[in-house]
């Protein structure tokens, strides 16, 4: 699952380096135009439906926090 | 009369003077404060450079930055600001049209201002704000001021590669900004919530209601729009009643379901502009707000950002087409054919304007400026110039006027007027790109740049990064190993549009 992410957010933007960025939203590094689009794809990617109670800077700071919400959000 | 927009800061900061202008999420500044603030780098500029030249300012998304356009302004001269966050490449660009002798730059943009092309004085924002005015000094450099002088040069795409500088006066200005308070109803007891970048056309009202009404703005942080709870609770915690924002600021929330969550609840007024509104995401601000005055306005920079306005009355379906309205006052609005006749009722034609709103034209661009502004085709007694937007209307029979799009290959994409030319001039320029055709995919919101050559996606995305802004690089690249071209030679655009999806 990890890989498929990966692979999304180097599309969405191969300038950010995702593996070691941890305040993408915080920094402002994905700006309000990147979330839009990649809430869509991940929704469709892995079947979820994130909410906007989910889009919270400590869930999209990080490749590995966004993949935290995928599966908590596959859990429920 | 007015003879600048200095009249109605005089005037705003003496009857507000303790009443907050501008805040942002650490500062606020009150009127007073804010005119203080203004005279202080006035005094600065005066010392430095002659009334009536630009000054390019380089600043942050705060409240100083609107102090530094009107401490120009003060100073007898006119500022072209620039947003900070833009590529090198493009700041150059800008350098390069307005060959300005100074820049003001904030400390968190010193760095990046020191390593552009720019032979003049670089002065730091934060060691001028406690500056002596200079009373006397200052009086004078405001009588050098005739409503007609520029009071801002903001950039935009242009299809030849090089962004345009359009000109604005003081007069237009103040017409704009009389005629869309009329409408909007805006006065002293209004917040703003500011969306647009600080350089960008749509942020006019957001920095001159306040000077003119004794509103406030509050400058919302960009990384909240990321956030749309966040947003909501900033609109909440500032009390605002009033927003003039992009089409696409307003598609945000609406699309990432922020009303599901909480409600801008003291919000009365939402002016949109930008693009063609689609009306699922409206409706949902609607079905939430029932009470709220929502205005379609349209127009281009070179009109004051602006033309027509639609007070939306009725409740809007999924597949509502909202007309673009009627003129703002003191704004005149015609039809042209092809070959500038006149257009038969009810027939579409190229929408031109009129008005003292017109721009000056554009910087340093007398060619471009002439085959733009052109004398009014219908009228050979006078001098009377007109704009041709390059955009398409027709008018009902009840005089209201309909938007059809564009003549040309200008689009709308994220709230920003792009020159689709201008996206295939960068992608040339890349190694490994041979030919190539930029389109839209409007539905989607997608850009598209189908190439042929060795280059990578990752290559192009990364050089448009470095090169452009982030509204203009490309979302989905093609490479292809030739570009379908029609019987005729010119590109085929339509089999282009197959790859769309």
């Amino acid at each position: 699952m990890k890989e498929e992410l990966m692979q999304i957010l180097e599309e969405l933007r191969p300038d950010v380096d995702f593996a070691n960025e941890t305040a993408l939203i915080t920094n402002g590094v994905l700006d309000s135009f990147d979330i839009v689009a990649l809430v869509g794809e991940l929704n469709d990617a892995f079947d979820i439906e994130i909410k906007p109670n989910n889009l919270v800077p400590e869930n999209f700071n990080s490749a590995d926090a966004m993949l935290a919400l995928i599966e908590k959000l596959q859990d429920e | 009369m007015e003879t600048s927009v200095l009249c109605r800061l005089n005037r705003t900061a003496k009857t507000y003077a303790d009443k907050i202008a501008f805040k942002d999420s650490e500062n606020a500044l009150t009127f007073g404060e804010f005119n203080a603030l203004t005279k202080a780098v006035g005094t600065c500029l005066a010392h430095k450079v002659p009334a009536g030249v630009p000054v390019t300012v380089m600043s942050g998304r705060h409240v100083y930055t609107p102090a530094c356009y009107l401490g120009a302004v003060r100073a007898g001269c006119f500022y072209a600001p620039m947003d900070g966050d833009m590529p090198v490449t493009r700041l150059n660009q800008i350098l390069g049209v307005i060959k300005a002798q100074i820049m003001i730059a904030d400390r968190a943009h010193l760095e990046k201002a020191q390593s552009l092309d720019f032979d003049g004085e670089i002065i730091v924002m934060e060691d001028i704000l406690e500056t002596q005015p200079d009373e006397a000094l200052l009086a004078a450099r405001e009588a050098t001021l005739v409503n007609t002088a520029p009071l801002y040069v903001i950039f935009t795409s242009g299809s030849t590669g090089v962004p345009k500088g359009v000109i604005t006066s003081h007069l237009s200005l103040m017409t704009y900004i009389d005629a869309v308070s009329k409408v909007l109803d805006i006065n002293e007891n209004d917040i703003h919530g500011n969306q647009s970048p600080l350089d960008y056309i749509a942020a006019i009202r957001d920095i001159y209601f306040p000077l003119t009404f004794g509103s406030s703005t509050y400058i919302i942080p960009k990384n909240e729009f990321a956030v749309p709870t966040a947003l909501f609770e900033t609109l909440n915690r500032e009390k605002i009643t009033a927003l003039c924002w992009s089409v696409a600021g307003v598609e945000l929330p609406a699309k990432l379901g922020a009303f599901d969550v909480l409600k801008p609840e003291y919000l009365k007024k939402l002016c949109f502009s930008g693009s063609v509104m689609p009306c699922k995401y409206l409706k949902i601000w609607q079905e939430n707000l029932p009470d709220v005055l929502y205005v379609n306005q349209y127009g281009p920079t070179e009109a004051t950002a602006s033309c027509t306005y639609y007070v939306v009355k009725e409740k809007v379906d999924d597949d509502t087409v909202l007309p673009i309205g009627k003129p703002y006052d003191n704004y005149r609005v015609m039809l042209l054919t092809e070959d500038d006749k006149p257009v038969p009722d009810g027939e579409t034609g190229e929408i031109c304007v009129s008005g003292p709103i017109l721009a000056l034209g554009y910087y340093g661009n007398s060619d471009y400026t002439e085959k733009s502004f052109i004398q009014n085709p219908l009228n050979p007694n006078y001098r009377e110039l007109i704009y041709k937007t390059g955009d398409l209307g027709s008018f009902a029979p009840d005089g209201t006027l309909l938007f059809h799009g564009r003549k040309d290959r200008q689009i709308k994409h994220l709230g920003h007027r792009i020159e689709l030319g201008e996206i295939e001039e960068a992608a040339r320029k890349i190694e490994g790109v041979i030919d190539c055709c930029s389109l839209y995919n409007k539905p989607k919101e997608h850009l598209y740049l189908f190439y042929t050559g060795t280059a990578t996606s990752r290559d192009i995305v990364l050089a448009f990064r470095q090169n452009m802004p982030a509204f203009m690089v490309p979302r989905k690249l093609v490479n292809l190993d030739v570009l379908p071209t029609l019987p005729n030679g010119k590109l085929d655009m339509q089999t282009l549009k197959t790859y769309f999806k």
